[in-house]
């Protein structure tokens, strides 16, 4: 009897302790897991709606701005000719880089339809946070996503992604840097490149 | 006469060894043809950092090798490629994968067993025993489902995991991206392979090379949409599959040495090197 009553008080003391808890277990690498979970849904959510190519890149632009730090990745891949580009230079390509990387997605949007994505555990690597997390779409093998979070705690942003172990910024960086090489170190002459590739898609 | 004039069935080693001598003399030629890379400037510490990097000293070369490559892609495997796809159900080219993947069990454990991994190899052991047998000589894989599953290997990662660097990026005909280490790799691994020591009647000739046919299709379909993809959004699709090939096997390494799996059963007092480090206190 004192026994059942005892088992009971413990678990009502587990019930009223629960809700407690999360807000004691809040660290960076649950915020930075938080904070991917629902920029995926929100970007899933995005690419699953309805409407004409126009519409979605509508949408998914403000998500984009909001969650990645476009600006950051963009100067990240120039590497080492950021320093030498003008500022005009540097604008026109930041400002080319954020609809190429849009036009990226949004022209893969079909392959992305009935995505699952699962979370799952996050570290921290050189003062940002790595969230894992598995894709699974039908007919493919479910494929492992890092995300990588700075400033998990204050104000979140995805500066990279790594995709089976490739990273997009430094796949992107030594596109970048291979191009300027055989085109003199021409800042333009990459802008230019990156304007035709818009027109195309 | 007749009998003694009629050409003898040429054996995949036999010819192989042939497709070696062509292409390395194909290799030496090119390199003559078209020279090195060319480094900065010495007054140019950061793209000196760059170039080093990079690491491709032959670029010129595997630049036109890679031409070489992609033609023959466009022209030959891709097609290929998307027929397969097109033909063959889903669920058929799955099964001729597993097929496939299962064969290459045998070359899978040695190089378990060399890079000193009991579990991996195990799991290996595990499911060639399973899927050749349950899984009906290997078109099902049920040994992922059981608790053994797949994992990449090759003796290019054996070596990196003796500590052999990888060297130079080079770029080789018909094989794609690859370096000095994991060409050799791919050398050893034919070796370790038992179907090419079998022995050489008209009948495995067929085999073995319906064998090498089917692979280069089944890899090439895995591949169409990424490298689709590739080539669509890259501004020099070269480096990036460099890039690529780069970071791909860095992962297939970091996982090969974190891969520290204990063979002590669950009930014995276990070591955890594995378990992070607990926090001080």
């Amino acid at each position: 009897m004192l026994n059942r009553r005892a088992i009971s008080l413990l678990g009502l003391g587990f019930v009223l302790s629960a809700p407690t808890r999360p807000a004691m277990a809040q660290t960076a690498g649950d915020r930075a897991a938080a904070f991917v979970k629902s920029t995926g849904d929100r970007l899933l959510a995005a690419m699953h709606g309805g409407g004409s190519v126009e519409d979605r890149r509508k949408t998914l632009g403000p998500i984009i701005d909001s969650a990645i730090d476009v600006d950051g990745i963009a100067r990240f891949c120039l590497g080492r000719f950021w320093k030498n580009a003008t500022a005009d230079q540097q604008k026109r390509y930041t400002d080319l880089f954020h609809q190429v990387l849009i036009g990226n997605i949004t022209s893969r949007l079909g392959e992305y339809q009935e995505v699952k994505l699962t979370i799952g555990r996050s570290q921290t690597r050189d003062d940002n946070d790595i969230v894992s997390t598995v894709i699974e779409r039908p007919n493919n093998p479910p494929a492992t996503v890092d995300w990588v979070v700075a400033n998990a705690v204050s104000s979140p942003k995805v500066i990279d992604v790594i995709a089976e172990n490739t990273s997009l910024r430094q796949t992107q960086r030594n596109d970048y840097a291979a191009y300027l090489t055989r085109n003199n170190n021409d800042v333009d002459a990459l802008i230019a490149a990156m304007a035709a590739q818009l027109t195309q898609n | 006469m007749d009998a003694d004039l009629r050409p003898l069935p040429i054996s995949t080693t036999v010819l192989l060894a042939r497709f070696w001598r062509v292409l390395l003399f194909a290799g030496l030629l090119a390199v003559v043809l078209t020279g090195c890379a060319t480094p900065p400037p010495a007054d140019d510490p950061e793209a000196l950092a760059d170039y080093r990097q990079t690491n491709d000293p032959l670029e010129p070369t595997n630049r036109v090798f890679y031409a070489v490559n992609n033609g023959l892609d466009i022209v030959i495997l891709r097609p290929a490629a998307q027929a397969y796809r097109f033909v063959v159900p889903g669920a058929v080219r799955t099964g001729i994968h597993n097929v496939l993947s299962n064969l290459g069990t045998p070359m899978q454990l040695s190089n378990d067993i060399m890079q000193g991994k009991p579990v991996r190899a195990g799991d290996t052991a595990m499911r060639f025993a399973i899927n050749s047998t349950v899984g009906l000589i290997g078109v099902f894989d049920v040994a992922t489902g059981w608790g053994y599953p797949n994992h990449d290997t090759d003796f290019g990662l054996t070596l990196a995991n003796w500590g052999v660097p990888d060297g130079p990026f080079l770029f080789l005909p018909v094989l794609g991206p690859s370096n000095p280490r994991d060409a050799a790799g791919f050398g050893v691994d034919l070796v370790q392979d038992p179907f090419t020591w079998i022995g050489s009647s008209t009948a495995l000739t067929v085999v073995n090379w319906t064998r090498f046919g089917l692979n280069a299709l089944d890899s090439r379909e895995r591949y169409l949409d990424p490298v689709e993809q590739i080539k669509k959004t890259a501004l020099d699709p070269y480096a990036t599959f460099r890039s690529l090939y780069r970071q791909h096997r860095e992962g297939q390494i970091k996982e090969l040495r974190d891969d520290r799996r204990a063979t002590v059963p669950v009930w014995f007092p276990q070591a955890q090197p594995n378990a992070a480090p607990s926090p001080a206190r």
